[in-house]
């Protein structure tokens, strides 16, 4: 794993934001920003050169699944990997969100170790 | 204008009212009297009549308003869930925490006892006033300490992870109350209309604030966590179910 990539963690909560960015230090990852919704985010994206993104789905303004289809949208962007990290735990919202191209789901709560397997296997699918 | 500017009884009638009076024509006057009560006692069961329709139509829109039928069988009930299950999910973090606290307390107390056991020796060597068997003591000592200082080191970094991931029932627990505050507000408005309609002068002027609603850009609703995930099939229970999922989706 390429621990120098640039990420973006969005969630509206900030709590959850700094336990993100804590987990992933402690996995490597020290490149990390923070947006707390879609439209915060989109903008970070365009003028950013992220290499991932973390996001949550019930968001105030943009919500997380609007941000993953914006970024899909976006021939600049669409190459960006999405995990979704979210509390949002119905089938057809699962489902959704794979058709619009996420990269991972991780429900919450979720365990460091999940966080770790996810990415991994983002990772090794990307190379 | 107001009733009080205007008169109830015009100045001629009042003069032909004078009229009579001064000619003893007791009949005629009292005529006129009761003409001019008939005339305010009809606005007045005018305006009684008007309420009381407006009371009806009002009580029959509330028994049509199926909002206010699922707000009290179904939402209420759901509010109160979500406020038990805030109060489980914060007693659940609480305990959480401490209990990594007081596993990682001893793991310090231990820490300081070794070092306590280490340091005199530690200081004969660094004074140069430390014999062979010393040494070797001292070394067998310190390689103790280290062997297991790896291993506490360890534990303490696992226990530290676990009371960071405690602090997820921030975002969970947020996002129940807000669906609270949400129909908490409704009910507000709900309110605030009825009294309007009740007292339309007085509120009129001062209706309150609308309820900020979410718009729903995405074709699906957010919910935000689920309580009951077990007694659901339209949703998924932990993270081994949405792993089948999506693999059924070939992911």
């Amino acid at each position: 794993m390429k621990t120098n990539i640039k990420i973006l963690i969005v969630d509206d909560f900030s709590t959850m934001r700094r336990i993100i960015k804590n987990l992933l230090r402690d996995l490597g990852f020290n490149n990390t920003f923070e947006a707390d919704d879609g439209n915060t985010a989109l903008p970070m994206l365009k003028n950013g050169d992220y290499d991932f993104v973390v996001t949550d789905w019930n968001m105030p303004g943009m919500e997380g699944i609007d941000l993953l289809k914006e970024i899909r949208k976006d021939q600049a962007l669409c190459h960006i990997p999405v995990l979704m990290v979210t509390a949002e735990a119905k089938r057809e919202q699962i489902i959704e969100a794979a058709q619009s191209g996420v990269n991972g789901y991780i429900i919450k709560p979720f365990t460091a170790a999940t966080l770790k397997e996810k990415l991994e296997k983002i990772f090794e699918r990307i190379q | 204008m107001t009733e009080q500017d205007t008169t109830l009884i015009s100045l001629d009638k009042a003069k032909q009212l004078v009229e009579f009076l001064e000619n003893d024509d007791v009949k005629s006057a009292n005529n006129i009297i009761t003409e001019i009560q008939n005339a305010s006692s009809d606005a007045l069961f005018d305006k009684v009549g008007a309420l009381t329709r407006q009371l009806h139509n009002s009580l029959e829109d509330f028994k049509f308003d199926s909002r206010i039928e699922s707000l009290a069988t179904e939402e209420f009930p759901d509010a109160r869930e979500r406020l038990n299950y805030v109060i489980e999910m914060t007693d659940k973090a609480a305990n959480r925490t401490m209990d990594a606290v007081e596993a990682c307390l001893p793991i310090a107390d231990s820490f300081n006892d070794r070092i306590q056991q280490v340091m005199p020796g530690w200081q004969s060597l660094m004074s140069r006033e430390l014999g062979l068997g010393q040494f070797k003591d001292l070394c067998k000592l310190l390689d103790d300490f280290l062997q297991v200082s790896v291993k506490d080191a360890d534990s303490l970094r696992q226990y530290l992870t676990e009371i960071l991931m405690a602090q997820d029932f921030q975002d969970l627990t947020g996002q129940m109350i807000r669906r609270v505050i949400n129909l908490v507000q409704e009910v507000e408005v709900k309110l605030v209309e009825m009294l309007t309609m009740f007292s339309e002068t007085e509120l009129a002027s001062s209706a309150g604030a609308e309820p900020v609603i979410q718009e729903i850009v995405s074709g699906i609703e957010s919910e935000g966590p689920i309580m009951n995930a077990t007694e659901r099939t339209d949703v998924v229970d932990g993270q081994d179910d949405v792993d089948d999922l999506l693999s059924s989706l070939g992911f």
